[in-house]
């Protein structure tokens, strides 16, 4: 019995050392050259710029160069692209992009227009599934390259999208890929050994791990790199992201906004991406518009009138979101038309009111309203917030159903038109007027079936003219009105505009993590800007 | 046994047949892939073109019969949302899910067999009755949270162990642990009963009485015997562990195939929903297999003359 209990003592010691003699110390010895990205998602995890659009721009902006530059705030820069200046023609039918000159791809071949042309082709093709490759292919008739420095764009139509749609304040369609790399190997070996021209080169990726970067020895964005390794890890637990940063092994952490305190109470820095998203709900469609009692303006207002937005902002967001007024309102581009919210545009929470609206458009008791609870990236408050609109719309009578759902199955039946009335959310990214005017075509204009969620013919008629219009005084005007209609029509409840946290190291440093949609600007930290 | 053996593997390619229509026709029936990989900005001009890219457009008899087909050979097809072919994505998943699983298994035999065979052995004393506790702990205890104390603590507040990812023989501790945890339970209560029964028979009383050393009547004599079901338990969950460690995957970003799966469901990944369940059923078959052989080294009394 003796050599029973000892040979259990001796299992038992054996797991447990084997646990304690494996026990690493704590990282924080971390070598200063390495920067350690930690992101609760990668996508598609694709390394293919064509292949998927905006998320992975986390990822691949370091990788490669954007045919048009922008700062860090998203205004167009030459300083930050390929293209060092670019002119229209009069009709505005012809773009002209001059190119940088001694611009070398990570394998060595000279980046030239003959790579810019390949990259757009390659980014209207039929195998790409990028943000904007849709209305590209709309819109570009030709590419000519008369010179290696230089690329024309030739046009259907006159436009003045051409440079922001190949900006990276967009998506990945401005990416300029290795031609020669490309066709002498093809797609496939490409989309795992990807070169591209960006400060820092690809070296592995770990499906479901991690992507790892090494620096060029120097690039004109970042000069010599301050990190000579970035690596992108993909941990979808918060718990254990934030475990990462306290050990020492993420330098830049994705944390959810009821962290924040906790983590700042530690000493660890909070940078924000401010109304880095709004979110909005919104009611679907049907096969033929709008249906229900909210085709009737007057319940639209009511139901927005119903939510309290700033106990939102602050039960649900913890005070890092703040009240939205206009629907599909993307606040970065309101500097750049020169919209302004006035005060009577916000929306009070007056549960009166609301009654009675409701009760003047014939719903004094209510009527049954399906909510679709579910999660979405970048937004794991979805099923709470949710929980939320359908608490205040009982106040005013009306009967909200809760049906929980993954986004998948919901976004099925809202594009096919198969839940009309029921309402939905989505979060979309702030971006610029064009990133702004590219979303108000497809969710708020008519002719844009399946994802159209206004259904305002007014509306449409000024979206159709901005497309068409080259006055950029004209198209402010359009854009202003546009606004001004989605508004007063209530073709939705803008709720509130989300602050993004990012909890990062603190021997970091400054670090400006811009107001580019999906993008970290990381070579600026890099290059100790 | 050889006719034994070929029966299992005809009943096991039926089973696969079958199963590869259900998961074939139901992971169609719960959404579309495109809406997840298309921009919400898509045209119905787009989704028809990456719909005719990724041959989505063409009759489901005959995406399913370039599914089987290909699926014969190991080629599972491309990735929707990873656009790259599946059989290369499973190569880098399954063996972190099957390091995991044996990782942890190992460390749950080392715990649940000197424990069940002690509380057995020392039955009605402190040392039983710790045992006991131990697996109502490890069977009540939620493995998500036993995953989340373990990272909190242990991995961010006191910095013992690596919290996540699989970088190195110590970043299995905190995921083999998790997992192994619950099957301790399990196999130890088993083993518990299992022996308690064994200890009471004849043969054991006899050896007894022949003077044979206490120690070699347990951990020869008995031990042996009260196998069986303790190999089939640790059996049938060892292939639970390669397959469907979802949660301690994600919480531990363990890049195996429980998390693909998960990922496969929540993008409507069809190839990969389709490769994952076809790939744990041969699994699952294999090592049921395996069980049923074992059973023969373990106790020769057994016979497969059927």
């Amino acid at each position: 019995m003796k050599r029973s209990s000892r040979t259990m003592a001796l299992s038992l010691s054996l797991s447990l050392a084997l646990a304690l003699c494996a026990i690493a110390g704590p990282a924080w010895a971390q070598a200063k050259t390495e920067l350690t990205v930690v992101l609760s998602s990668f996508a598609g995890e694709t390394l293919d710029p064509v292949l998927q659009g905006h998320l992975v721009k986390y990822y691949l902006s370091p990788m490669f160069d954007y045919l048009v530059g922008t700062t860090p705030d998203g205004t167009p820069s030459p300083a930050g692209g390929i293209a060092i200046k670019w002119e229209n023609s009069a009709d505005h039918k012809r773009w002209t992009f001059h190119l940088r000159k001694g611009v070398k791809f990570h394998n060595g071949d000279e980046l030239t227009s003959e790579d810019v042309k390949f990259s757009l082709q390659r980014a209207m093709s039929k195998r790409s599934t990028t943000g904007y490759a849709g209305p590209l292919r709309t819109l570009i008739q030709d590419i000519e390259t008369p010179a290696p420095d230089r690329v024309v764009i030739v046009t259907k139509e006159s436009t003045l999208i051409i440079p922001t749609y190949l900006s990276r304040s967009l998506s990945t369609e401005g990416m300029v890929l290795p031609k020669k790399y490309i066709e002498a190997n093809g797609d496939d070996v490409f989309a795992r050994k990807p070169v591209g021209s960006g400060p820092y080169r690809f070296v592995e990726q770990v499906t479901g791990a991690h992507i790892k970067l090494t620096a060029m020895d120097t690039h004109w964005r970042t000069g010599t790199p301050k990190y000579k390794n970035l690596t992108f890890k993909v941990v979808p637990e918060e718990t254990t992201r934030i475990a990462l940063l306290r050990r020492g092994e993420g330098d830049i952490v994705e944390i959810s906004r009821e962290r924040v305190k906790e983590l700042q109470k530690e000493g660890y820095p909070i940078h924000f991406r401010k109304e880095e998203a709004i979110l909005h709900a919104y009611w679907v469609l049907g096969p033929d518009g709008r249906v229900g009692p909210t085709k009737d303006k007057r319940v639209r207002e009511a139901l927005n009138l119903a939510i309290d937005r700033n106990e939102i902002a602050q039960a649900i967001f913890g005070g890092h979101a703040d009240p939205a007024a206009i629907p599909m309102g993307l606040s970065w581009s309101f500097k750049d038309i020169g919209f302004k919210v006035t005060p009577d545009m916000q929306y009070a929470y007056d549960v009166p009111r609301a009654k009675k609206l409701l009760a003047e458009a014939g719903h004094a008791t209510g009527f049954p309203l399906d909510i679709y609870a579910f999660q979405l990236p970048g937004l794991p408050e979805g099923k709470a917030f949710a929980e939320a609109l359908a608490g205040y719309w009982e106040k005013v009578g009306i009967k909200p159903r809760l049906i929980p759902v993954d986004y998948p199955a919901y976004r099925k039946l809202w594009v096919d038109r198969k839940a009309p009335e029921a309402v939905g959310y989505y979060n979309i990214a702030n971006r610029d007027w064009i990133g702004t005017y590219a979303l108000l075509e497809k969710m708020a204009y008519g002719p844009s079936k399946p994802n159209d969620t206004a259904n305002d013919p007014e509306a449409d008629a000024m979206i159709a003219q901005v497309m068409r219009q080259t006055d950029r005084e004209k198209i402010n005007t359009l854009m202003r009105n546009i606004y001004t209609r989605l508004r007063s029509e209530h073709v939705g409840v803008p709720v509130v505009y989300l602050h993004s946290p990012y909890a990062t190291a603190k021997t970091l440093g400054k670090w400006t993590p811009g107001t580019v949609m999906y993008d970290l600007f990381l070579e600026q930290l890099a290059a100790g800007k | 046994m050889i006719r034994f053996v070929c029966f299992r593997l005809l009943q096991s390619l039926i089973a696969l047949a079958i199963l590869s229509v259900v998961v074939f026709v139901l992971a169609r029936a719960t959404g579309d892939p495109l809406h997840m990989i298309l921009p919400m900005s898509a045209t119905e001009e787009d989704y028809a073109n990456a719909r005719q890219y990724l041959g989505l457009d063409r009759p489901y008899v005959e995406q399913y019969l370039t599914f089987v087909g290909r699926a014969a050979t190991g080629d599972f097809g491309n990735s929707i949302r990873a656009r790259r072919p599946v059989s290369e994505i499973l190569r880098e998943r399954l063996p972190n899910s099957l390091r995991l699983a044996l990782f942890a298994m190992t460390v749950s035999l080392a715990m649940a067999f000197p424990l069940g065979v002690l509380a057995a052995v020392k039955k009605g004393t402190g040392l039983d009755r710790a045992a006991q506790v131990i697996s109502v702990l490890g069977q009540s205890l939620p493995s998500f949270w036993v995953a989340i104390i373990l990272v909190e603590f242990v991995a961010g507040r006191w910095q013992w162990l690596p919290a996540g990812g699989n970088e190195g023989f110590t970043s299995y501790i905190l995921p083999g642990f998790t997992l192994g945890w619950f099957v301790v339970a399990g196999l130890m209560r088993l083993l518990r009963s299992g022996m308690l029964e064994v200890l009471d028979s004849e043969y054991v009383k006899l050896a007894r009485l022949k003077g044979v050393a206490e120690s070699r009547v347990v951990w020869m004599h008995a031990l042996k015997n009260a196998l069986i079901p303790v190999v089939t338990f640790a059996g049938i969950y060892f292939s639970i562990l390669v397959t469907t460690a979802i949660v301690v995957e994600t919480v531990f970003a363990w890049p195996g195939l429980g998390r693909l799966a998960y990922e496969g469901i929540s993008s409507r990944d069809f190839p990969v929903i389709q490769a994952v369940v076809l790939t744990t059923a041969a699994i699952v078959t294999v090592v049921n297999l395996a069980v049923d052989l074992l059973y023969a080294v373990i106790d020769p009394r057994i016979r497969y003359a059927r």
